[in-house]
C-alpha cells in the first residue's frame, strides 16, 4: 500500500472507531439515570463538596482516585446512624487513630455529604469491589463465629484486621474484658453498661445465640 | 537548527524542566508522607495534585517546544509568528503560576477554595485536572493561540509533510479532548465518564499519536532513514494507537456504574492495545540497526529507551490489569501507581527528554557535546524508576491480597503490611530525583561548557 494509502486507512479508520464510540457514550448515557438512585437536591450539595474539599486528593470512589485513604464507594453501608457525620466534622474525636486532617466541613455540610455518599453506596457497579473470597479461611470454625457473622458484627469492628472501624477492635477484647456476664449485658443493651455507645442493642438475639458468641468472644486474648 | 524561531523551543523546555524538578521533589514529600502522614505542612491532597498536575503541564509545555522546533523544520519556513509564540509562553507561566498558588493558599486555608458563579475558584477536586475552570480557559486559548500558530505557519509554506500533519492532528485532538472535562454534571457516573474521555484519551489516544509523530521525526533526525519508509511505519503506528485506545476506553468503564456491555468492549480492545507500541519498539530498533549513520548518539540512545519502556510500562504494565476478570480485584490498587509511574516515565518523561537530546544541540549549535552527564542521568531515574515500579508493584499485590482477598481493612494493609515498601519507594525516590538533578544541570550547561569537557566522552565509546 503506497503512504498515501495507510494515511487514509489511519484518518478512516480512526474516525469510524470514533463514531462507534460516540454511538455508544450516547446509549450509555440513556442507560446511566437507571442504574443509579434519583439524584435529590441534597445529593447534589454533597457532590459539589466533595469536589470543594478535594476528597479525591486522598481517596478513591469507584475505585479511581488517589490510593493514600481507603476507597469511599461502600462507606456508607452498615455504618452506625451518626457515625460519619460525626466523623467528617472532626475525624480523631471519633476515631483517635484516624489520619485524615480537620477540613473545616460543617454538621450541615457532613450531612449533604453523607447523602452523596449514599448515593454511591446504591450505583449498580456490576458487582464492584468483589466479595473477599477468601475471608472466611480466616476465621476459626465455631459456633460463635457463625452468630457474629449471622448478625453482622464485622460491619463495624475488627478482628485481625478484617471488619469495620467505627468500632473498637476487638482482636484482643478478651484481655480488656474477661467476664462472660459483662459481654451478654452489653450486647443485649450496650448503654447499659457504657452510658454512650453507639452500638445498636441485639434483643432479637436468641439466648443460645448469645451463649455461643461470648463463648467466641472471650477466646479473643 | 535552520531557522531562527525554532529558539522558541528553549522557552518551553526550560519551563518544562524547572516544573518536572519541582514534581519530583513534591513525589519525594508525598512518598514520606505514606509513611509519616502529618510531617508536612501540606496535607497529601495538595502535594498530590501539585506531583501530578506539575507532571501534566511540563510534559505538555515539553512537547509545545519540540513541535515548535519540528514544524518550521518540517514546513521549510519561519514560524508564522514569533510574538504570538513568546505570549503564548508567558500566558501560560503565568496562569500556571496562579494555579500552584491556588492549590498552596487552598493546602492552609481548605474554605478558601469556594463556589464563585457556579464554579470552585481554587481547585476542581477531580484527579489530574484540579485547575479551576477560570484557568481551565486560559489553558485551552494557549493551546488554540499555539495551535493556530503551527497551522498558519505549515498552511503558508504549503509543504505538508506526514509527520507534521500527524503531529498536529494528534495536538488537536489533544486539544479538543480537554473539552469534556470542562462541565459539571450532577451524576457522580457520568462525572467518571467523562473525566475518562480526557484522561484515559489523551494518554492512550492523542499523546501516543504524537509520540508515533515525534519517534519518527527523531529518527530521521539523527539517522540516515528515508522519510517515506519512517512516515510509513508512523501511520501504522498511530493508526493500531486509535484503533485499539479508543475503544479501550472502555477498560474505565467496567465498574462506574456503566452498562455491562463494556466489560467487554474494554476487555478486547485494551488488550489490544500494547501491539502499536510493540510496533514502535520495532520501529526503533529496524532503523538503528540498518541505518548505521547516527548524528546524535545520545538522543537515539534515549529515544530508543523512551520506545522500549512506553511498550513496558503503558503496554505490559498496562495489559497485566487490564482484563475486567483481573481488573475487578486490582482496580484502585497500588498496582493501578505502579502503571501509572511505568507508563507516564517510558511514554512521555523519555520522549520530551530524547526530544530536548536531539533538538537543544542543534539549537545552542553544540552538534559536539558531552554526553556523560546524559548517560549517567538516564541510568540513575531509569534503574530508580525500575525498582519503585517493583515496590509499587508489590504494594499492589499484597493490597490485592489482603485487602480484596481476605477482606482486610485497607488502613490495616497500608500501615502494617505494606510499610517496608513506603520505605523502599522513598529511598529509590532519592535516587531518582538525584537522575533528575543531573538532567536540569546538563540542560542548563548543554553546550555552555568549556571545550575540554567536551573532549573526553568515555561513555560514547561505551554504547
Ligand atoms: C502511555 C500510555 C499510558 C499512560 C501514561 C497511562 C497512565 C495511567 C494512569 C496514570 C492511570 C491511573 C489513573 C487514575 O489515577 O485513576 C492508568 C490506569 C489504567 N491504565 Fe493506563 N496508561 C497508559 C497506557 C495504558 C495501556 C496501553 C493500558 C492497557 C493495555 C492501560 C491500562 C490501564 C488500566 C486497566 C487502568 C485502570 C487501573 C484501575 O483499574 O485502577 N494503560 N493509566
Ligand atoms: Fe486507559
Amino acid at each position: 500500500m503506497s503512504n498515501r494509502g495507510i494515511r487514509n486507512l489511519f484518518i478512516f479508520g480512526s474516525l469510524f472507531f470514533f463514531a462507534i464510540f460516540v454511538a455508544l457514550t450516547v446509549d450509555t448515557m440513556k442507560k446511566v439515570d437507571k442504574r443509579v438512585p434519583e439524584i435529590t437536591e441534597e445529593v447534589d450539595a454533597g457532590k459539589k463538596l466533595w469536589h470543594k474539599y478535594d476528597c479525591i486528593g486522598c481517596h478513591t470512589i469507584l475505585g479511581n482516585g488517589s490510593y493514600f485513604a481507603p476507597d469511599l464507594t461502600k462507606i456508607t453501608v452498615n455504618k452506625p446512624e451518626g457515625y460519619l457525620e460525626k466523623f467528617l466534622v472532626n475525624p480523631r474525636k471519633v476515631k483517635p487513630s484516624a489520619a485524615m486532617p480537620v477540613l473545616g466541613i460543617t454538621p450541615d455540610e457532613a450531612k449533604k455529604l453523607v447523602a452523596f455518599l449514599d448515593w454511591v453506596s446504591k450505583v449498580d457497579t456490576n458487582g464492584w469491589p468483589p466479595k473477599p473470597v477468601l475471608a472466611k479461611y480466616s476465621m476459626p470454625q465455631v459456633p460463635g463465629v457463625t452468630v457474629y457473622e449471622k448478625y453482622n458484627c464485622k460491619a463495624c469492628h475488627m478482628i485481625s484486621g478484617v471488619g469495620g472501624t467505627s468500632g473498637p477492635d476487638l482482636t484482643h477484647v478478651a484481655s480488656r474484658r474477661s467476664d462472660p456476664e459483662w459481654h451478654k449485658q452489653h450486647i443485649r443493651d450496650p448503654q447499659s453498661v457504657v452510658p454512650d455507645s453507639a452500638m445498636p442493642p441485639f434483643p432479637q438475639m436468641s439466648e443460645e445465640e448469645l451463649n455461643q458468641l461470648v463463648d467466641y468472644l472471650i477466646t479473643l486474648k | 537548527m535552520k531557522y531562527e524561531s525554532q529558539k522558541i523551543a528553549q522557552n518551553f523546555y526550560t519551563f518544562a524542566v524547572v516544573l518536572f524538578l519541582v514534581q519530583v521533589l513534591v513525589g519525594i514529600i508525598a512518598a514520606l508522607q505514606f509513611i509519616w502522614p502529618d510531617f508536612f505542612p501540606l496535607k497529601f491532597n495538595i502535594i498530590r495534585d501539585l506531583h501530578i498536575n506539575a507532571l501534566v503541564v511540563w510534559l505538555l509545555m515539553g512537547l509545545m517546544g519540540a513541535t515548535y522546533y519540528v514544524v518550521p523544520e518540517e514546513s521549510q519556513s519561519e514560524l508564522w509568528s514569533i510574538p504570538l509564540a513568546k505570549f503564548q509562553f508567558w500566558a501560560t507561566v503565568v496562569a500556571i503560576t496562579a494555579v500552584v498558588l491556588g492549590y498552596i493558599w487552598m493546602g492552609f486555608d481548605p474554605q478558601a477554595n469556594k463556589y464563585i458563579a457556579g464554579t470552585l475558584l481554587l481547585n476542581e477536586g477531580r484527579e489530574y485536572i484540579e485547575a479551576p475552570r477560570w484557568a481551565d480557559w486560559l489553558i485551552a486559548l494557549s493551546v488554540i493561540l499555539f495551535l493556530i500558530n503551527n497551522f498558519m505557519t505549515m498552511y503558508k509554506s504549503k509543504r505538508w509533510t506526514g509527520i507534521q500533519g500527524t503531529l498536529l492532528g494528534g495536538l488537536t485532538f489533544l486539544a479538543l479532548m480537554y473539552l469534556p472535562g470542562m462541565f459539571y454534571t450532577k451524576s457522580m457516573v457520568k462525572d467518571q465518564y467523562w473525566w475518562w474521555w480526557v484522561i484515559h484519551l489523551w494518554v492512550e489516544g492523542a499523546w501516543e499519536v504524537i509520540a508515533g509523530a515525534l519517534l519518527a521525526f527523531m529518527l530521521m533526525k539523527v539517522t540516515n532513514v528515508e522519510r517515506h519508509v519512517v512516515e510509513r511505519w508512523m501511520y501504522v503506528e498511530v493508526a493500531l494507537v486509535l484503533f485499539t485506545g479508543i475503544l479501550g476506553t472502555g477498560h474505565h468503564y467496567y465498574w462506574i456504574g456503566t452498562p455491562e456491555y463494556w466489560l467487554w468492549v474494554g476487555g478486547i480492545f485494551s488488550a489490544l492495545e500494547p501491539i502499536p507500541l510493540l510496533v514502535m519498539v520495532w520501529d526503533a530498533f529496524r532503523t538503528t540497526r540498518t541505518h548505521r549513520v547516527v548524528s546524535n548518539r545520545l538522543g537515539l540512545f534515549y529515544a530508543t529507551s523512551h520506545a522500549i519502556f512506553n511498550f513496558v510500562g503503558a503496554g505490559l504494565w498496562g495489559v497485566i490489569h487490564t482484563l475486567p476478570q483481573v481488573n475487578k480485584w486490582t482496580h484502585g490498587t497500588q498496582i493501578t501507581t505502579a502503571h501509572g509511574h511505568l507508563a507516564f516515565y517510558g511514554a512521555y518523561v523519555l520522549l520530551v527528554m530524547s526530544m530536548i537530546y536531539i533538538t537543544l544541540p542543534l539549537i545552542r549549535g553544540a552538534e559536539n557535546f558531552n554526553t556523560s552527564r546524559g548517560y549517567r542521568s538516564f541510568w540513575w531515574m531509569t534503574i530508580s524508576m525500575i525498582f519503585i515500579v517493583l515496590t509499587l508493584t508489590g504494594a499492589g499485590m499484597v493490597q490485592t491480597y489482603m485487602e480484596r482477598l481476605v477482606g482486610l481493612d485497607y488502613v490495616t494493609v497500608k500501615a502494617n503490611y505494606n510499610l517496608w515498601f513506603w520505605i523502599f519507594r522513598a529511598i529509590f525516590g532519592l535516587g531518582f530525583l538525584y537522575g533528575v538533578t543531573l538532567f536540569v544541570i546538563d540542560f542548563f550547561k548543554l553546550g555552555r561548557e568549556p571545550v575540554e569537557a567536551v573532549a573526553t566522552e568515555p561513555s560514547e565509546t561505551t554504547v
